[in-house]
């Protein structure tokens, strides 16, 4: 008897649980939200194992919770804006715009990250400011552009109001609905969304065929003459293509403000100025281009931001912190070019005197760098940018690329000393490194 | 324009990194006091933390003015930048190194407010041409403030100092700063290596160009110019501070890689009846200090290549820098300044480029390391 | 008197002479005390053998006074005897009669901190090459036991040659194909904060495990700006040699930060 009424009760629970999804956001039916498998190319088991933390297992009932929350309306002050919101899972849990837009169509400072692989970053945001998945969703919740909620309690008070939520948190975690409990539901969920598998995962596992000959070549100008490696860094352990530090490229320098806004933060801080000084520089001004120094304070975090991963970025465009460039080849010419000049520039951004046949072999190697599941969005986003590469390239400098500038009368940089073509044949290019 | 506010959590966070960091800079016993203050208010209020982080700022301030008034800290009596070491090619050949040069040039003219002057550390050119030396005077003539050249072995040993004193004047010579005297030395003569063995002056260059050949002579001040030291200072009080500008560091550090001066002792002796001696040097791309008798020494940095530490002889006192990253071209350089002290010790600021800037305090050195020790490095060179 | 007998005479006082001198040997052997050899009690039972020098005995177990011993067993007792003999006395010049390994010395287990057991010690000068040869006494007939000095001064020749090499290419930017005017040994005097005992290690320029090599390869990339070297090029296996022979003696601790 016993045993049948516990039977029920479990079928009850899951159907009343695929019931209550069906009121969750349309999205959350999407295929491409749902837990992945972690049987792909190239998924790090080690690193999984060692990013899960003791206090937040993994279980079946409390990742559909944090999915159900994901796609969760009511966790924003007007109950119009939910995670997915800006974290789409069709668009590679991104937004594809280059800065967020929130509660009452406010924007904001910085481009969407995207959740694909995040449980695997050390630190959250591009400016590294929270420690953790579960630290991070109070950032969007209580942000005044983002969902607009006034704290925390709000949120806890819309999810407790639900029964259906009151039921599932004590399923899951023994208690009413809290704000941390939410915080480690939502994290959850997003430890299911591994993106390995790509053509590349396939290639380094033994598949010699598994990237063109273009992508190939690729490779091996990202751990040479292109010097992506460095900072971009690929190891079977943490195949991530990030080493998860900060560096200023010279985005922020696009804008003219930067130089002027970065001294003065430095002269405050340098004059003694406490947090609340610095604070209310941030407020008063578009300070969002100073990156990981408004959460560090020390000067050579200047305009730093933290280095991304390189995976299924054909549906994550458009890039870097600020969104700023559209395409792949936008972003290589950046760096082709070495940056914007700046005083807080990282040494390690030089000209890099790429020819216009090694930038598409670099971008043919991140093309393969896509999860099976975007490959055809991928290819799409792909042939439009390719198209708009022939002709369009706002970022593209030649002269600078080659370390010609340098060698201009002025004395103005960039300066760069372009080495010879490597002739010798590159391990990378027979799958080794 | 869209105000960006800040959500509770991220203040939270940079209020406690604030706090902590104000904690650091007390010393005990205004740290004890604060500890006192902060439990009392506690108690008599029955608050909670982040109150409490107030009283750390009143503490601090509270410490300025102590130590202003006892007219020690406080604003200084002047600054002064520096650049040391661009070694220089020329520019069709090797941009990095101008790169560099102009990158501290730059950081120099962006200070504010504008030191007093800027003193060039020597090593001008890398091989003593007089393109390479041009290319420098180009350079250095775009900061604002004025330059006190100092020749090093670098612009020299190509034609024995022909060049640089036609475009710089003499290598030797000394003037008054407020209160400070200052001399310029040319502290890296050599004895005679290449008449004998029939060297070029391009392979004499090549070779003094070389730390580790061992051909060459140990650097030395000279009888001529140790009896011209001598002179200059017999007219000057005991009581009024030195500043000493030297190239090669006045001590023996490391004799294989010249840095060293031969007659060091001498020179040292010389200086030893003044009260307040800093000597400032370059040559050794790194960050080295040392304390001897009554004398401070500071290296400077480079804009070229940093020096990793050498095997033996390094001064228990150097706060070591972090072992630099090739894939970097600025790590491990970079330019400075000084802020001169009214007693007419300095502080020294290692502006470390790509890193945060380490102050080495004249506290420190003179104290034998006891007080104001900077933060050392994580993984010194080896 | 006849000649006869002066013949006869001379004949007996010959034959006296010579019995004399025969005799007087035996006498003057017999004139020291016959030699007895004090040959040790058996502890074990057995027969206690002894050698001609009236020192080195051993005791055969087994074997039962009066017993005879198979031919086998004298071998057998034989070899132990001369390997006890040899042991004790290490500065005897021994001529093996025969080639017989088994009756070599049994070399005794070194210790940790040893002498060098490399090399053999202790050699005998061969009139005709110049050259010594290894020592009786030791091993024979392998690869490692047939060096000479000679040999040792040919190879120690030719590594200081290629060592030297990697000098003087890591002091020479044009030999390294630098195009900046950059040496290694601008930033690595003496090869100083190079490392190589620290290989294999995770190297975070490349961001992948690397080997010396590895690195002296992206250091010719990067801050030299030239051309890598194959891995089997010559001079890069110069410059690797140059780089390990500063750091001689320094422990290996690879994947030391």
């Amino acid at each position: 008897m016993k045993r049948a009424l516990l039977a029920v009760s479990t079928l009850l629970v899951t159907f009343s649980l695929c019931v209550f999804l069906s009121f969750a956001h349309a999205q959350g039916s999407d295929p491409l939200a749902d837990p992945k498998s972690d049987k792909q190319a190239g998924f790090p088991t080690d690193l999984n194992s060692w990013v899960i933390p003791p206090d937040n297992p993994q279980t079946p009932a409390k990742i559909a919770l944090g999915k159900a929350l994901f796609f969760e309306d009511r966790l924003s002050a007007d109950g119009k804006i939910s995670c997915d919101h800006c974290h789409g899972p069709a668009k590679g849990f991104t937004d594809q715009l280059p800065t967020s837009m929130g509660i009452n169509a406010q924007f904001g400072q910085r481009n969407a990250p995207s959740v694909l692989n995040s449980m695997f970053n050390v630190t959250q945001f591009w400016d590294g400011r929270s420690p953790s998945l579960e630290a991070q969703v109070e950032g969007p919740v209580t942000n005044p552009v983002e969902m607009g909620q006034k704290s925390t309690d709000a949120a806890v008070a819309a999810i407790k109001s639900v029964p259906e939520y009151q039921k599932q948190f004590k399923e899951v975690f023994g208690r009413d609905p809290t704000f941390a409990d939410i915080e480690r539901a939502i994290a959850a969920y997003e430890r299911t969304q591994f993106a390995f598998d790509s053509p590349f995962d396939k290639f380094m596992a033994g598949d010699k065929n598994a990237i063109s000959d273009s992508a190939k070549r690729g490779w091996s100008i990202f751990n040479g003459k292109g010097r992506c490696m460095s900072c971009h860094g690929w190891n079977p352990t943490q195949p991530l293509f990030t080493e998860m530090k900060f560096h200023n490229i010279g985005v922020s320098a696009h804008k003219s403000d930067f130089v002027p806004l970065a001294r003065k933060a430095l002269d405050t801080l340098r004059s003694g100025a406490s947090a609340q000084d610095i604070d209310k520089l941030a407020i008063g001004t578009d300070m969002s281009g100073l990156g990981r120094f408004l959460v560090t304070k020390q000067p050579h975090d200047i305009g730093a931001f933290r280095t991304m991963g390189l995976r299924n970025l054909l549906v994550t465009q458009p890039y870097f912190h600020d969104g700023s460039q559209q395409t792949l080849w936008d972003t290589i010419d950046h760096y082709n070019k070495g940056g914007v000049q700046n005083p807080y520039l990282d040494g390690g951004i030089v000209p890099l005197g790429l020819t216009e046949a090694q930038e598409d072999d670099l971008i043919a190697f991140l093309s393969a760098l896509t999860s099976p599941e975007y490959e055809k969005a991928a290819k799409e986003e792909f042939d439009l940018q390719f198209k708009r590469s022939r002709t369009n390239r706002p970022q593209r400098d030649t002269a600078a690329a080659n370390g010609e500038k340098g060698r201009a009368p002025g004395l103005a940089g960039p300066f760069g000393d372009i080495g010879p073509e490597q002739t010798e044949e590159d391990p990378a290019l027979l799958g080794g490194r | 324009m869209a105000v960006r506010h800040k959500s509770v959590e991220t203040k939270y966070m940079e209020d406690r990194d604030a706090v902590l960091k104000g904690l650091r800079q007390l010393d005990r016993r205004t740290f004890l006091k604060v500890l006192a203050a902060s439990t009392g208010a506690v108690m008599a209020k029955g608050l909670m933390p982040p109150h409490s982080f107030q009283l750390v700022e009143v503490a601090n301030a509270a410490v300025d003015k102590a130590t202003s008034a006892s007219g020690m800290a406080g604003k200084p009596p002047f600054t002064f930048a520096y650049i040391s070491d661009t070694h220089l090619y020329e520019r069709t050949l090797n941009q990095r190194f101008v790169r560099g040069a102009v990158k501290a040039v730059e950081d120099v003219n962006a200070l504010d407010p504008q030191p007093d002057f800027v003193l060039f550390g020597g090593d001008l050119a890398q091989l003593g041409r007089r393109g390479e030396l041009d290319l420098g005077k180009q350079i250095l003539q775009e900061l604002k403030a004025p330059v006190k050249l100092m020749v090093g072995e670098h612009d020299w040993f190509y034609d024995l100092g022909e060049a640089w004193q036609d475009m710089f004047g003499p290598p030797t010579y000394s003037f008054d700063w407020k209160g400070v005297h200052v001399v310029v030395l040319m502290s890296v003569y050599e004895k005679d290596f290449w008449t004998a063995r029939k060297l070029s002056p391009a392979e004499r260059m090549q070779i003094v160009a070389g730390l580790d050949n061992g051909i060459q002579s140990r650097f030395e001040v000279g009888d001529a110019q140790r009896k011209w030291l001598s002179d200059d200072l017999a007219k000057v009080p005991h009581t009024t501070p030195l500043l000493v500008f030297s190239h090669s560091p006045l001590y023996k550090y490391y004799r294989n890689w010249n840095f060293w001066t031969d007659d060091a002792e001498q020179v040292q002796a010389i200086l030893k009846p003044y009260r307040h001696v800093t000597v400032i040097h370059g040559h050794t791309h790194q960050m080295l200090q040392n304390q001897i008798g009554n004398i401070s020494f500071y290296g400077m940095l480079s804009t070229a290549w940093p020096w990793p530490y050498a095997p033996t002889g390094l001064p228990p006192l150097t706060i070591q820098m972090n072992r630099a990253d090739p894939f970097d071209q600025f790590d491990g350089l970079g330019d400075g300044q000084f802020n001169v002290r009214p007693d007419g010790l300095a502080d020294m600021i290692y502006n470390l480029w790509d890193r945060n800037p380490v102050t080495i305090k004249a506290d420190y050195l003179t104290s034998r390391g006891k007080t104001a020790r900077p933060p050392g490095p994580q993984f010194a060179s080896y | 008197m006849s000649r006869r007998i002066i013949a006869y005479a001379t004949l007996g006082f010959a034959a006296v002479v010579i019995a004399a001198a025969a005799y007087s040997r035996e006498i003057r052997a017999q004139e020291s005390p016959p030699v007895t050899h004090q040959v040790p009690a058996a502890k074990d039972g057995g027969v206690v053998v002894m050698l001609c020098d009236g020192k080195t005995s051993m005791e055969v177990k087994g074997l039962k006074a009066g017993q005879s011993m198979t031919h086998e067993q004298a071998l057998q007792v034989t070899r132990e005897l001369m390997a006890k003999w040899q042991r004790e006395h290490p500065d005897q010049k021994w001529q093996i009669a025969q080639k017989d390994e088994s009756s070599q010395p049994v070399p005794a287990p070194s210790a940790a901190a040893g002498p060098d057991v490399s090399k053999p010690s202790g050699t005998v000068p061969s009139p005709q090459t110049g050259a010594k040869s290894p020592a009786l006494g030791m091993q024979q007939g392998d690869t490692y036991a047939s060096f000479t000095d000679r040999d040792y001064k040919i190879w120690k020749n030719e590594t200081e040659k290629f060592v030297a090499e990697g000098k003087r290419i890591f002091h020479d930017t044009k030999e390294l194909g630098g195009t900046i005017g950059v040496s290694c040994d601008m930033c690595h005097p003496d090869a100083s904060n190079t490392h190589p005992e620290t290989y294999p290690k995770y190297q975070v320029q490349l961001q992948k495990v690397a080997l010396l090599r590895d690195m002296i390869d992206w250091c010719i990339e990067n801050p030299v700006k030239g051309k890598a070297f194959n891995p089997n090029d010559p001079k890069l296996r110069a410059l690797e040699a140059y780089i390990y022979a500063q750091r001689k003696g320094t422990a290996l601790d690879y994947g030391k930060h």
